[in-house]
């Protein structure tokens, strides 16, 4: 990870806790959270930006457990739902006056629900690692999805539990009826976490979620149980997931079986890889491309689910790092001040990519408006251009589009490939790689 | 009686189908150490190939087409895919066939759409085979079982008596040692990937129109193999056998049972007002908590003996 | 005689029906060097996964200091004061030197899985992580990803892992296994150097080392203990020179 490297970078001397460039950079960020309501101000960017502050503590909290300790969970939405459910259910007693409890500090409630179920489960399923922990997170994600069709007092059964989100006496006015209350809320709750998510990195507990992940034998032989490592990180990963799964509840007010299913675990593994495991800032970059193009994209097309997982699968092969990888690849190019040198390939590059990306969406496209039931006429409008999928001049025009890319983009390879050659030669001269 | 039987035949057939399913994933698995999410996705590519094949040449040439058309499917993933992926390691291998099956499902609700499709049980087998008590027992569940059964046969006899079946073998356990003596393991992982992917692309064509059709059946069925597996013993062949019966028979015979604590209580004199706080919960029917009971098997099996019923590796 | 720093008593381990280790009984003394040769296969390895608790014995006691820790899980035989180094280096390559070093000095400082210190404020861990680093000679090369160090850098941290919880019974599997001359060299004065009062098992292959570095000596032949004794008994014992270092016809 790069923070484990940052720190040993620095010099054997004091080290105080806080630094100033710490400080500045933590307020560089609370400014920025408050700031964005004021640039994007419309209520469908406010619901994004929310969605988004909730999307990142959930995808910081699943790499606790991937990125650190080397645990790939396929069920970690259960302790994001349990936590809304949790929280809704408080809401609702809030509501109906039979408790007190400030609506700010509820998220807190759900972490909690978060730590309790991460100790209990926890505790089975951190007995193993890699794939066994794998298998058994799924299934404890099934149980508990499955059990939430049963008991439907709690879960509500199919409508799942409703809530209100403007209860209890506004404090400072603050009732958190309108949005952008609801945003800052979510946004305090995100930089606390991750300030907190950052700082267990920096701990004994956080070190040797490293070690375990690396080398779980060695770190017995130096006096640790790497069960119980794994345990606590477990449960400290689904106290966070659960803060996640309250701010969800106070959002949307509405919680689901589909809350803690599933696709929601899925989601937040795709969210974490695409923007990159090994970095501590990879999962907040994931959980706001995936969120974007969550939203965004399924405006545009019924095949953004198909976009999506294609995208996961390119980063697989091709820089399973994610994103997060791909930048800090090119800091060492950065701080030399050689970033010119790969302009020209990675424009060229860019050019070539066009035709294949835009050919390969267009058939994709035709493809399912081909497949659509519609009487009328099956053309569609692409990028401002009409395409029909009814007549076959389109599909040649199109494939020989896709073909073309697809031949640029494998010549551009060679040229970004021989740039970064040249680039890596000289860095190495320079002593910088 | 009647119902036991009827069940009990029901579980054998559905149970050899999971076998098939589990089979080959822990073929692949125990070979090449990873665990491919992907499998139920060529079980439902079995289904749909054969049904759209099916509409133009019928079902019997569908029968050999579609495993075939799967199998090669399961090469060139192995081939593209996993070895692209495989020098990330067992993490990227895994999540390499978790987004595999995401993107197989929704290209075929590009493909096929989201409902359903009419796969049918051709006519030439859809008959009554016996009658039981009161019960008609149908020929093609009996079909079912006779190509599972065949299939499996097959394969045990390619394992032990073919030179490739050693090889394999062999490979599943060192594959180094098999390549230094000169065989190409790639290939043979090629082939085992294959053949497991053609296995659950056969289990699709003959359970789907058994079952049901649609997108979602590879999520359905995929989560019920992964409990066969680890039940059974992750790598062991003869414990994914016995957990696929066991789990078949758990699964058939809790969705017909509707019993529930309430009218065990009621036998024993108890009697609880509907008005109570926790009728609610005695109320609940053993049909109905059938979802949840392979994982609760599953989760209980972890922890009292993690390693499965047979189970040798770990990973 | 004062209690004895590791004692085996008639230990044995079998996997399934091969019995790799048959009756061995050792007694090694505080501050001892003691080393453990024999031809490959003998069961030295093993001997050390079942001393160190990475396997569990079949058969016999092994007593820590008095202290029974057969069976007992690795992390609670490391906890009372046993350290051991792998033959094939055994570090977090993604940590640097620094930072292996830090994760076997933590839990000795008692910081176990606190998540609320934070670990660059600890000075005690840093000044013992610092000193240990310095000590293997890798203060220059503290911040390099152990990796990509080379091999007898990564040895050398091997032993600096090992050493850094400051247990006081060591076992060193092969420490100078792939050197050259001058490499091992170094490795013999390094540790020489950090087992300076610590009672030290080495299993080594390399004749020079342990006639250098030990005090005494047994030879491990199929499982069995055939010989033990100072250095120039062994050298003398007929036996040990049938079976291992070679007679005078061949």
């Amino acid at each position: 990870m790069s923070a484990s490297t940052t720190v040993g970078q620095r010099s054997a001397a004091m080290t105080p806790v806080l630094t100033l460039s710490r400080i500045a950079f933590w307020v560089a960020v609370a400014l920025a959270f408050a700031l964005l309501p004021l640039v994007f101000s419309q209520s469908f960017a406010l619901s994004m930006l929310s969605q988004m502050g909730i999307a990142i503590i959930f995808a910081l909290s699943y790499n606790m457990l991937l990125g650190q300790t080397g645990l790939l969970s396929f069920g970690h939405a259960v302790y994001f739902g349990l936590g809304a459910f949790f929280c809704a259910h408080a809401l609702n007693f809030i509501g109906a006056g039979k408790i007190w409890f400030p609506v700010t500090l509820v998220p807190l409630i759900g972490g909690v629900a978060g730590l309790v179920f991460g100790l209990l489960f926890g505790f089975v399923t951190t007995r193993r690692a890699g794939t066994p922990f794998a298998m058994i997170s799924l299934g404890i994600a099934e149980m508990v999805a499955a059990s939430a069709l049963m008991f439907t007092t709690f879960f509500g059964g199919e409508g799942g539990i409703a809530t209100n989100r403007a209860v209890g006496k506004p404090f400072l006015g603050i009732s958190y009826g309108p949005q952008i209350q609801v945003y800052y809320l979510i946004a305090g709750w995100c930089l606390v976490s991750m300030i907190a998510m950052f700082a267990l990195t920096r701990t004994p507990l956080g070190r040797m979620a490293n070690a375990v992940r690396d080398n779980p034998e060695r770190a017995k032989f130096v006096g640790y149980n790497p069960t119980r490592v794994r345990w606590l990180m477990m449960a400290l990963a689904s106290f966070f997931a659960g803060i996640g799964g309250g701010l969800a509840a106070i959002n949307y007010e509405i919680v689901t079986a589909e809350t803690l299913g599933l696709v929601a675990s899925g989601n937040v593994v795709l969210m974490a890889f695409i923007g990159g495991v090994g970095h501590f800032w990879g999962p907040i970059i994931g959980a706001v491309l995936v969120t974007l193009l969550q939203s965004a994209l399924s405006n545009y097309t019924q095949a953004w689910l198909l976009y999506f997982g294609l995208f996961f699968l390119v980063i697989i092969m091709f820089s399973p790092g994610g994103i997060a990888n791909l930048i800090a690849l090119h800091k060492p190019v950065w701080s030399a001040g050689l970033s010119k040198r790969l302009i020209p390939s990675y424009a060229i590059a860019t050019l070539a990519g066009l035709p294949l990306l835009a050919g390969f969406f267009a058939l994709i496209e035709m493809i399912y408006h081909f497949e659509a039931k519609e009487t009328s006429s099956k053309a569609f409008s692409y990028f401002g251009l009409m395409l029909d999928p009814m007549q076959a001049r389109y599909w040649i025009g199109i494939a020989v589009v896709f073909a073309i890319g697809i031949a640029l983009v494998y010549g551009a390879k060679s040229l970004v490939g021989r740039a970064w050659e040249n680039l890596t030669v000289e860095l190495q001269r320079k002593g910088a790689v | 009686m009647e119902f036991f039987l009827v069940t009990l035949l029901n579980s054998l057939s559905y149970g050899l189908l999971l076998f098939m399913l589990s089979s080959g994933l822990t073929l692949i698995f125990s070979m090449m150490g990873v665990l491919n999410f992907a499998h139920a996705s060529f079980y439902m590519l079995g289904a749909y190939f054969a049904y759209q094949t099916g509409l133009y040449v019928g079902f019997w040439p569908a029968l050999f087409i579609a495993p075939l058309i799967v199998g090669a499917l399961g090469a060139a993933t192995e081939r593209f895919g996993l070895r692209t992926v495989h020098k990330f390691g067992h993490v990227a291998e895994l999540l390499f066939t978790f987004g595999l099956a995401y993107v197989i499902e929704e290209v075929v609700h590009l493909i096929w759409g989201r409902a359903p499709v009419d796969y049918r049980i051709p006519a030439q087998l859809d008959f009554t085979l016996f009658t039981l008590y009161t019960t008609q027992y149908p020929a093609y569940r009996g079909f079912m079982m006779l190509v599972s059964v065949s299939m499996l046969l097959a394969l045990y006899l390619v394992l032990t008596r073919t030179r490739i079946g050693l090889v394999i073998q062999a490979s599943l356990t060192h594959p180094d040692m098999v390549e230094s003596l000169g065989h190409n393991v790639p290939r043979v992982f090629m082939l085992v990937f294959a053949g497991g992917a053609a296995l659950a692309g056969l289990a699709g064509v003959i359970g789907g129109n058994a079952f049901i059709t649609e997108p979602g059946m590879a999520t359905a069925v995929g989560s019920i193999v992964f409990v066969v597996v680890v039940f059974g013993g992750m790598g062991s062949l003869a414990g994914a056998f016995l957990a696929s019966l066991i789990i078949g028979a758990l699964q058939t015979f809790s969705v017909a049972l509707d019993y529930s604590m309430l009218d065990v209580l009621a036998k024993m004199g108890m009697k609880i007002a509907p008005t109570s706080l926790w009728h609610g919960f005695w109320s609940i029917t053993i049909s109905q908590t059938a979802p949840v009971l392979p994982y609760l098997l599953m989760v209980l099996m972890l922890i009292v003996r993690p390693r499965g019923i047979m189970g040798t590796r770990e990973s | 005689m004062a209690t004895p720093a590791l004692q085996l008593h008639e230990v044995r381990k079998s996997f399934g029906r091969t019995a790799i280790i048959n009756g061995v009984n050792l007694s090694i003394s505080p501050g001892e060097r003691h080393a453990i040769i024999g031809p490959n296969g003998a069961g030295k390895s093993t001997l050390f996964n079942l001393i160190s608790g990475r396997f569990g014995v079949s058969s016999g006691r092994i007593d820590l200091h008095g202290e029974s820790i057969a069976g007992l899980e690795p992390e609670i035989i490391n906890r009372k004061g046993l350290a051991r180094s792998f033959q094939i280096t055994n570090i977090f390559p993604r940590m640097s030197v620094y930072e292996n070093v830090r994760c076997a000095v933590l839990w000795s400082q008692g910081y176990k899985y606190s998540f609320w210190h934070r670990v660059d404020a600890l000075d005690a861990v840093r000044e013992r992580s610092s000193e240990i680093v310095d000590r293997i000679g890798m203060t220059k090369r503290r911040d390099r990803l152990a990796g990509v160090l080379t091999y007898a850098e990564q040895r050398a941290l091997e032993i600096g892992v090992t050493i850094a919880g400051g247990a006081n019974v060591i076992l060193l599997d092969e420490p100078t296994a792939g050197m050259s001359r001058s490499e091992t060299d170094e490795a013999v004065e390094l540790i020489r150097k950090v087992t300076e009062g610590r009672t030290l098992i080495m299993v080594e292959h390399d004749m020079s080392v342990v006639f250098n570095l030990a005090d005494r000596i047994s030879v491990l032949v199929y499982g069995e203990v055939i010989a033990s004794g100072t250095p120039q008994e062994i050298r003398g014992n007929k036996a040990v020179q049938e079976a291992y270092l070679g007679t005078e016809q061949h």
